[in-house]
């Protein structure tokens, strides 16, 4: 309606390099698409906080929380699924820049949802901008990973007279809610002032979960949280990492454009 | 953007294009500058570019007006084709009935004859065309006043014209004006007055629900109009720019303005019925809505320094922005706040903002909006706006027991959403109080569900936190939410766990659905019976799907199957959703959740789901609890959505056979063409192109005609579906009024004809003997203007809420009827005929039936 000062056709500046096609099959996806990425959220968010604010722009098909990679916790963004076009313009005009949890949350239109884009595309699991953040938020697991790091190398200096590795958790994910939702490493600020969450909602995914019609060929939920959990032991050697893992995260991008 | 757009778009705003002139004359003068200098070679883009801000900027029209006028004056010719633009987006306007196009370019031509770029007797012809189009729809002889929301509207447009040239035209044409007053009056006088008692915000409970000194919208604009003239026909929140450049502007060619003409409004009934009238006058007020329903939320102290007609402007110029902006934040607030007047007024603003978010039967855009911009007004205006709000929701929760339903669910979802962007700071211990009053009190009702939905959007913890200035609120919060397996929970039963523990252990090991299923019928049901094997197998699998929405997802769409093996038919379907309110009695969000995506996932009828919301249980809180009402919400309004869906398909669908027709007859005439033309092969001439191409041809003219019988064949397979939706909407709101019929026939007072709700009210005060009157503590403006009732302002708040249980469940039951029979009009209205004949019967409850008609907006003694 507004055209005077915004170009209608113009969905969104930022461009997800991992999109199969060309820039106008891009736009085209955006100006049909019934996902809405939501950015900047809180580990801690639940799916069904994310759908009572969500459902007041329209029925909600599916949510889809983004995990890392490597914990099968929530990193901090999910995608909404609407069943209209209408609703989900309607997510995006009123509820980005709104607050869910404390936060402010970013919500823009997305080319569609695809298995593997719920996972963090930063090194260590989560999105890549909470790789490199310096600040302190306690929403999104603590520090950065980057900084994470290096306090925990630090405080291995430091803490010889315990002596070894083991001392330190494993990172599993069952602290979740408690801890810090990243990865755990000790740090257990974020959890801390979110004490009676009920945290038993934790949530895995299991890859087969888009193929309803195969349903009775499925594993169940619950047989793949158990086969979820090789995948989320440590890493083991995260200089052999580094070269597989790109650092085209989405949420670099989008933050760059804000 | 180049220079001149800018300053066309930001002419009289406070912004660096203007550097410090504040002035409407410099910012004219400078802008006019800029255009002059591009005019000859930009002629068609400031064109488009002037029209478009003058539409969707409407408060600046003066200032475009006067552009205009001056441009006037260099050069007449681009005027001249401006006005042409003008006229024949005017007339389209009017034939598409676009009511905002007309009302916003009658402005523009209204300041156009005030810049003397317009003749002022186009202007009166319009008037005139408008009034006498008006006057025949009304005439019961010529007309059809079934279609008076369109002479109402037509009327309304020429009125509101005379905020912004009232006072050129008196001065210049006086006679004129007083021959339009005289018009307007007459037809005043032959049009029925609007008594649209279902659009209410608030039950009116003085028996008589609208009193004669009540004033329809078309009466108080005219009202408005009558003191503006008596005022001498100033105004203090329309500009008037063109003033200060009224020497040069006389100089100007005034253009003329070709006719315009209204449509043809459809002809009445042929068969004239209180059915087939009501329907036809639903469609004309679908068309032609109202634009605003006044809300009076503050003492008219805070408003009432304003000329009457400055109130209409600002509403004017606040709505507007609100269309115009929606989806722009930034300009939105800051156009909001900044609109061209002399005065303050939050106090209006915050009034006409909360009139759209409550208006009835729906807001123009999503509640969601105005929750933005009353967040984005707070920013904007933190040292005013947040108090105001703050007023307003007193205000409203004084008055909660009398407000619609449908307004009631819509400000509790503003309201929880609002605090959960403002850290959930409310002073809570001024309500603490509503923990005395008994559990249906509205007002304590309406804490409850407050908490509730903030409990959604956060978590139980927070909110209790946000409680605790206030003793003992915390009693009303949600229970703590978690899943409730019941299995066996009466006694050892260990046999209900040992078949959950098999049944869990089948979906751990992978077993296929078919294998689940053939266990429960050979080894559970033979054994146990349905009512075990339907408890066990629902609650173990709504376990597993416990974790979060996407793990129910998973498990429906896994085991659906199962679900749908264990509860076939409708009844047992009650039973399953049963089950569903009982594992998730401590969480209405998931209780809501999942039997939605049943329904979704057609393992329930919305028959089903009506049948298990009047069920005994529910029955039981529908006056303390809005968890029955969230899921009957739901089932309606996804059958609503399958269908509207529906015809969306069919619609797109219909224009894809249309087109692929064309394309299979184009098809088929180039093959024609090709077949008939004579080559020369080896010499002789043959019928027919070379083969090669009509080859080609062929076989295109043969894709193009299956092309269309696939989608013909699909087109009539979504018309087969529509036709079975719209039967099982039938079904549904058929059952959905027989529920209410029989509930209400009833719990509604044995052998009283109370035949309105205040009525209902005072049997149960008479037995209290308590004073009648509303509890005196209404800061709040009535509704109907009249002064409040004896009060003892300063006085100490009467607390007690003095309606009766039965009483408040008949009010909170009637209220729901009334507000689903008014958001579903339209769907309701095809199948009256049927609900006439089975349900609003003269046994009906009479209330019952009023509820049911009000909502319809159904004249009830047209029945």
């Amino acid at each position: 309606m507004a055209s005077l000062f915004k170009d209608p056709a113009k969905l969104s500046a930022y461009r997800d390099r991992r999109f199969p096609g060309n820039q106008e099959e891009f736009e085209h996806a955006l100006q049909t698409s019934t996902t809405v990425y939501v950015g900047n959220m809180s580990f801690y968010t639940t799916e069904e906080q994310v759908y009572e604010l969500f459902s007041r722009a329209g029925e909600i098909k599916k949510i889809i929380m983004g995990l890392d990679k490597n914990s099968k916790t929530p990193c901090g963004f999910c995608f909404v699924l609407y069943y209209s076009r209408e609703d989900t313009e309607d997510a995006c005009k009123y509820i980005s820049g709104t607050i869910l949890d404390d936060r402010p949350i970013r919500v823009d239109f997305d080319w569609g949802f695809q298995d593997g884009r719920q996972w963090g595309r930063g090194r260590s699991g989560g999105q890549v901008r909470d790789e490199y953040r310096t600040d302190y938020d306690p929403g999104r697991g603590g520090y950065g990973k980057l900084v994470q790091k290096e306090l925990e190398v630090q405080r291995q200096l430091v803490d010889y007279g315990a002596g070894s590795l083991g001392s330190f958790p494993p990172v599993i994910p069952h602290s979740y809610g408690r801890h810090g939702g990243g990865h755990g490493h000790g740090h257990g600020h974020g959890g801390s002032h979110r004490h009676g969450r009920d945290y038993h909602r934790k949530r895995y995914r299991d890859d087969d979960r888009h193929h309803p019609h195969e349903s009775s060929k499925r594993t169940s939920d619950h047989e793949s949280r158990r086969n979820a959990d090789p995948d989320s032991r440590p890493e083991k050697n995260p200089r052999f990492r580094e070269s597989g893992d790109s650092d085209d995260d989405e949420e670099d991008d989008r933050k760059r454009r804000a | 953007m180049s220079s001149w757009r800018n300053l066309l778009l930001r002419i009289g705003d406070k912004t660096p294009e203007y550097g410090a002139a504040t002035d409407f004359k410099d910012h004219i003068e400078t802008c006019f500058g800029a255009i002059r200098r591009e005019l000859d070679h930009s002629q068609t883009e400031i064109l488009e570019f002037l029209l478009a801000c003058a539409e969707q900027l409407p408060h600046k029209i003066p200032l475009y007006g006067t552009l205009i006028g001056l441009i006037n004056l260099e050069n007449e010719d681009f005027v001249k084709k401006l006005l042409d633009k003008i006229h024949t987006k005017f007339q389209d306007a009017l034939n598409s009935g676009d009511c905002n196009g007309v009302r916003i370019l009658m402005r523009l031509m209204t300041v156009l004859m005030c810049s003397k770029v317009l003749q002022l007797s186009s202007l009166v012809g319009i008037f005139d065309t408008f009034l006498s189009s008006a006057a025949t729809i009304v005439d019961e002889e010529k007309g059809n006043p079934l279609w008076q929301p369109c002479a109402d509207f037509y009327i309304t447009c020429i009125l509101s014209c005379l905020p912004w040239g009232g006072a050129e035209l008196v001065e210049q044409v006086p006679e004129e004006i007083d021959r339009l007053m005289v018009s307007v009056e007459a037809y005043l006088s032959i049009r029925r007055r609007d008594s649209d008692t279902g659009l209410f915000f608030f039950e009116k409970d003085d028996g008589n629900e609208r009193g004669s000194g009540d004033k329809d919208f078309v009466e108080d604009l005219w009202e408005r109009i009558q003191a503006l003239s008596s005022n001498g026909w100033k105004v203090e929140s329309v500009p008037r720019p063109h003033l200060s450049f009224e020497a040069q502007l006389v100089a100007g060619k005034s253009h003329e303005f070709g006719t315009v003409s209204c449509p043809n409004i459809p002809s009445p009934p042929s068969v004239p019925s209180g059915i087939s009238n009501g329907k036809q006058k639903h469609e004309a007020e679908l068309k032609y809505p109202q634009r605003i329903h006044r809300l009076n939320i503050f003492p008219p102290s805070k408003t009432e320094d304003l000329q009457p007609i400055d109130r209409y402007v600002m509403e004017e110029y606040l709505l507007d922005v609100l269309l115009f902006f929606n989806g722009c934040r930034k300009e939105c607030a800051s156009f909001m706040v900044g609109l061209p007047v002399p005065f303050r007024y939050e106090y209006l603003m915050a009034e006409t903002i909360f009139s759209q978010l409550l208006m009835l039967p729906q807001p123009p855009f999503k509640p969601i909006y105005y929750t933005l911009v009353i967040i984005d007004l707070c920013k904007a205006l933190p040292g005013a706006f947040p108090a105001v709000v703050a007023g307003a929701v007193r205000a409203l929760f004084e008055k909660i027991a009398d407000l619609d339903m449908e307004c009631r669910t819509r400000l509790i979802l503003w309201f929880s959403h609002h605090l959960s962007n403002f850290q959930f700071i409310w002073p809570w211990e001024e309500w603490a109080y509503v923990l005395d009053l008994p559990k249906w009190a509205p007002q304590r009702v309406f804490v409850q569900e407050v908490l509730e939905r903030e409990v959604r959007l956060s978590y139980w913890d927070k909110v209790k936190q946000s409680v605790e200035n206030a003793a003992g609120l915390e009693e009303l919060l949600p229970p703590k939410g978690g899943p409730n397996l019941t299995l066996g929970a009466d006694g050892a039963d260990n046999n209900e766990h040992a078949l959950s523990g098999e049944l869990n252990n089948l979906v751990k090991g992978k077993a296929p659905v078919r294998e689940i299923i053939s266990w429960i019928d050979e080894t559970v049901l033979p054994n146990n019976g349905l009512e075990v094997t339907l408890r066990v197998v629902v609650q173990t699998l709504l376990n597993i799907g416990s974790k979060s929405f996407t793990h129910l997802i998973t498990v429906l769409e896994r085991y659906g199957q199962v679900f749908a093996k264990v509860c076939p038919d409708q009844d047992k379907q009650v039973m399953l959703i049963a089950e569903v309110g009982l594992f998730w009695k401590s969480n209405t969000q998931m209780t809501a959740i999942a039997i939605d995506r049943m329904m979704g996932y057609r393992l329930v009828s919305n028959l089903a789901i009506v049948r298990w919301v009047f069920s005994l249980e529910n029955i039981e809180q529908f006056h303390t609890s809005d968890r029955p009402w969230e899921v009957l919400r739901n089932a309606v309004s996804k059958t609503y959505n399958r269908i509207s869906d529906l015809r969306k398909e069919i619609l797109s669908l219909k224009r894809n056979v249309l087109s692929a027709e064309e394309a299979a007859k184009q098809a088929k005439e180039e093959l024609d063409a090709a077949e008939s033309k004579l080559t020369l092969v080896d010499g002789e001439p043959v019928l027919g192109e070379n083969p090669a191409r009509l080859n080609r041809l062929k076989s295109q003219a043969a894709k193009a005609k299956e092309e269309v019988v696939s989608l013909q064949e699909s087109f009539e397979a979504k018309e087969a579906l529509l036709v079975r939706a719209i039967e099982e909407n039938e079904a549904l709101f058929l059952m959905l009024y027989k529920s209410f019929s029989n509930v209400l026939a009833e719990r509604l007072p044995e052998g009283s004809n109370a035949r309105t709700l205040h009525e209902l009210k005072s049997t149960e005060v008479d037995v209290m003997a308590v004073d009648p009157q509303e509890p005196s503590t209404m800061e709040v403006d009535n509704e109907n203007q009249k002064p409040p009732n004896s009060q003892s302002n300063g006085g100490k708040k009467s607390n007690a809420y003095n309606v009766g249980e039965k009483e408040q469940w008949c009010i909170t039951t009637l209220g729901y009827v009334k507000a689903f029979s008014r958001q579903y009009a339209a769907e309701i209205w095809p199948h009256i005929e049927k609900l006439d004949a089975e349900v609003l019967t003269e046994e009906a409850p009479p209330l019952f039936r009023s509820a049911v008609y009000s909502g319809l907006r159904r004249p009830i003694n047209e029945a």
